[in-house]
């Protein structure tokens, strides 16, 4: 099933080309030239792409409306702003954050990730190597056996925000203050443990681990 | 309209000038002298009229002598030779100076007191004579009066004699006190006056060294605040002077820093409307790249990409620059552990590496090192280097990320690329490191940079 996008954007070049770009990468999208009316079509997107120097209402204020009618739909701030407020400004309240002149490449690689992150409580299953991943019924299964792997709920919890953020190295006090929601504290040696028991689990070799990478003194990846 | 610019040259005015209230003092005090003077003079001459009329001063004066001398004969007109006997004596108790004796009617020497004062038993018409001639011109005053203090009854004269020097050292002695009081009260005036003149300077000094500190005194602004005027003199004036210019500062600051605001308005505008077109550029060769062109032309489409990415930056540079010179840049320094942030940052470049095939090699303690530092700064700088590494030294295919605890802690970053001296497209990234070093700077960091043909080393430590 298409994504649906609802696109904010004033400038008509830039607007078009984004819309057609977008449609050509399956997207269904929704573009307006002004805030005006934004509130009443995000209840219908998956996605919300916004441009922050809006003719009338600021992006900003925009955004944060949309975000109140609309919590589960991401929103990714497009800005010609780069100064280091405004992007935190920006995060305050959107999900992500991208400025002009951006790739097209870079925007629907983005989006993607923003849909992968918002969008897993929809989707039925995730796949992962020989993984199989249900997240609402929290289960993981080999998909080799079909056996059902048993995961503690810190181990289940690690695992999923992994997923979340497939691509990415993920240091060992990110995972941390992720999981635990704690601040870190130094010389912790939890998440190698709980790493390490979780590749017992899920690995096919634990020795050789191919779900999760070990990125050397810096931390681990789930591609 | 005048009105302003006249209180900055008002003319001298007599009225309200210091020079003429110490003209004043000088003054008072030139008229007070003279005055005290008769005043003093009053006062002695007063003091001589009461006080010690008869008791302490006895030879105040000659005629007052003979004036005593001629009452005290007179109420003898009738005494017994007795009764004069024991008035001489009480006389002489009085005069204790003074010699006394008495002759009766028959010209016979009576009491002398004290004894033997050379004196004829009898006396003769001559020899009276030759007495009073000498006593005329002797060193010895002499006063005689006749019993009853008239010459005709014949009942014999009485002599007092008392040495003149009784008289001098008297009338010294008054002299000397009224010169004591007549020194005292011109040194009473002038210490008056010194002590006037000294009030009148210490206020002075007073409100010059207010002014000073009023001057020096630290604010939030650097610019001093105003002080209170009272009065309308010539220091008056100089605070109200000084008052005008702290206005004139403030309100150049104020200026100063609407201009500064324009310009920065004027440059994130700026930013803003180049990066717009841009942004169409971008999606219009991209739109171009999906076309059937031939390899050159997807050539020349890859070269506009990295442009307009190249130029995006530039953008960012230029606006973040003029925030960072301005002070206007976001800062907030914060505790920070450099190994963590290092460690975080290089998993975000890690892809980017990896995707243009380097070996990423990190070599980061275990413990923390804490740095005083603002996270994004340092962030930002780090990536600057980063992104020079993956720019120009994409032939050595190698970068490496370090943190050591020693000496305050470092971060260093390591390539394996051509230098910067060597060859590179995209040059003119110039701008980013100034950001790099203006941030570091005010971090109270510094970089050093160490570059050749086999690669460039940057290692960042506290200054």
């Amino acid at each position: 099933m298409a994504k649906r996008v609802l696109y904010v954007e004033d400038d008509r070049d830039i607007g078009r080309w984004v819309k057609e770009d977008l449609e050509r990468r399956g997207y269904v999208v929704d573009w307006l030239i002004s805030g005006d009316g934004a509130v009443e079509r995000a209840r219908e997107a998956d996605l919300i792409v916004l441009d922050v120097m809006l003719p009338g209402l600021d992006g900003f204020t925009v955004g944060k409306r949309l975000k109140k009618e609309a919590p589960n739909a991401p929103i990714l701030m497009l800005s010609a702003r780069t100064s280091m407020d405004d992007k935190l400004q920006g995060l305050g309240f959107a999900d992500d954050y991208l400025t002009k002149p951006f790739h097209p490449d870079e925007l629907a690689a983005r989006l993607e990730v923003l849909l992968r992150r918002h969008g897993m409580a929809a989707d039925r299953q995730i796949e992962c190597g020989h993984l199989l991943i249900r997240p609402e019924l929290q289960t993981v299964t080999d998909s080799l056996t079909g056996e059902e792997i048993p995961l503690t709920a810190k181990q289940l919890q690690i695992l999923m925000y992994f997923l979340r953020n497939r691509g990415l190295i993920l240091t060992k006090e990110q995972i941390y203050e992720a999981v635990w929601g704690e601040p870190y504290l130094e010389g912790d040696k939890t998440v190698n443990v709980h790493i390490r028991y979780l590749r017992e689990r899920i690995e096919r070799d634990p020795g050789n681990p191919q779900i999760i990478e070990t990125i050397r003194g810096i931390g681990y990846r789930v591609r | 309209m005048n009105a302003g610019r006249g209180s900055g040259k008002r003319r001298f005015s007599l009225r309200n000038s210091l020079m003429t209230k110490y003209l004043l003092i000088v003054l008072s005090a030139m008229v007070l002298l003279p005055f005290a003077l008769v005043l003093v003079s009053a006062a002695t001459v007063f003091q001589t009229w009461t006080g010690h009329r008869e008791t302490t001063e006895p030879y105040r004066s000659s005629s007052h002598l003979e004036e005593i001398w001629h009452r005290e004969a007179a109420k003898l007109a009738n005494a017994s030779p007795g009764q004069i006997d024991a008035e001489l004596r009480r006389l002489k108790d009085a005069y204790p100076k003074a010699s006394l004796f008495w002759v009766d009617g028959s010209g016979t020497t009576r009491l002398q007191l004290p004894e033997g004062q050379d004196l004829p038993a009898n006396w003769t018409a001559s020899y009276t004579v030759q007495f009073m001639k000498n006593s005329s011109y002797s060193r010895i005053y002499t006063v005689v009066a006749f019993l009853g203090d008239k010459p005709g009854n014949d009942r014999g004269f009485m002599v007092f004699k008392v040495p003149r020097e009784a008289f001098e050292s008297t009338a010294a002695a008054i002299d000397a006190r009224q010169g004591t009081i007549f020194v005292s009260g011109i040194l009473l005036v002038l210490g008056l006056f010194l002590f006037v003149s000294l009030l009148f300077f210490y206020r002075i000094r007073r409100r010059l060294v207010q002014l000073q500190n009023a001057m020096t005194a630290p604010s939030e602004t650097g610019i001093p605040a105003p002080v209170e005027t009272a009065r309308s003199d010539e220091i008056g004036r100089l605070e109200q002077s000084f008052n005008v210019m702290v206005r004139k500062l403030e309100r150049s600051r104020e200026r100063e820093a609407e201009e500064e605001a324009l310009r920065r308005d004027l440059i994130a505008r700026l930013s803003h409307d180049l990066r717009t077109p841009l942004t169409a550029i971008r999606g219009h060769a991209y739109g171009l790249g999906e076309e059937a062109i031939s390899d050159k032309g997807r050539e020349s489409l890859r070269l506009i990409d990295r442009k307009i990415e190249f130029l995006g930056t530039l953008i960012d540079n230029l606006l973040s620059f003029t925030l960072l010179s301005s002070g206007k840049y976001p800062y907030h320094p914060r505790r920070i552990d450099i190994v963590r942030m290092a460690r975080t940052q290089l998993a975000g470049w890690y892809p980017a590496f990896e995707q243009a095939g380097f070996e990423i090699d990190s070599d980061l303690p275990e413990e923390p090192v804490y740095w005083e530092a603002d996270p994004q700064w340092l962030e930002r700088v780090v990536d600057n280097y980063l992104q020079n590494v993956l720019r120009h030294a994409k032939a050595g295919r190698y970068v490496a990320l370090k943190v050591s605890a020693e000496n305050g802690g470092s971060i260093v970053i390591e390539d394996r690329g051509p230098g910067m001296t060597g060859e590179s497209e995209e040059k003119g990234a110039g701008i980013g490191l100034s950001i790099a070093s203006l941030m570091l700077k005010d971090m109270r960091l510094r970089s050093e940079v160490r570059t050749g043909p086999e690669g460039t080393t940057v290692v960042i430590r506290p200054a």
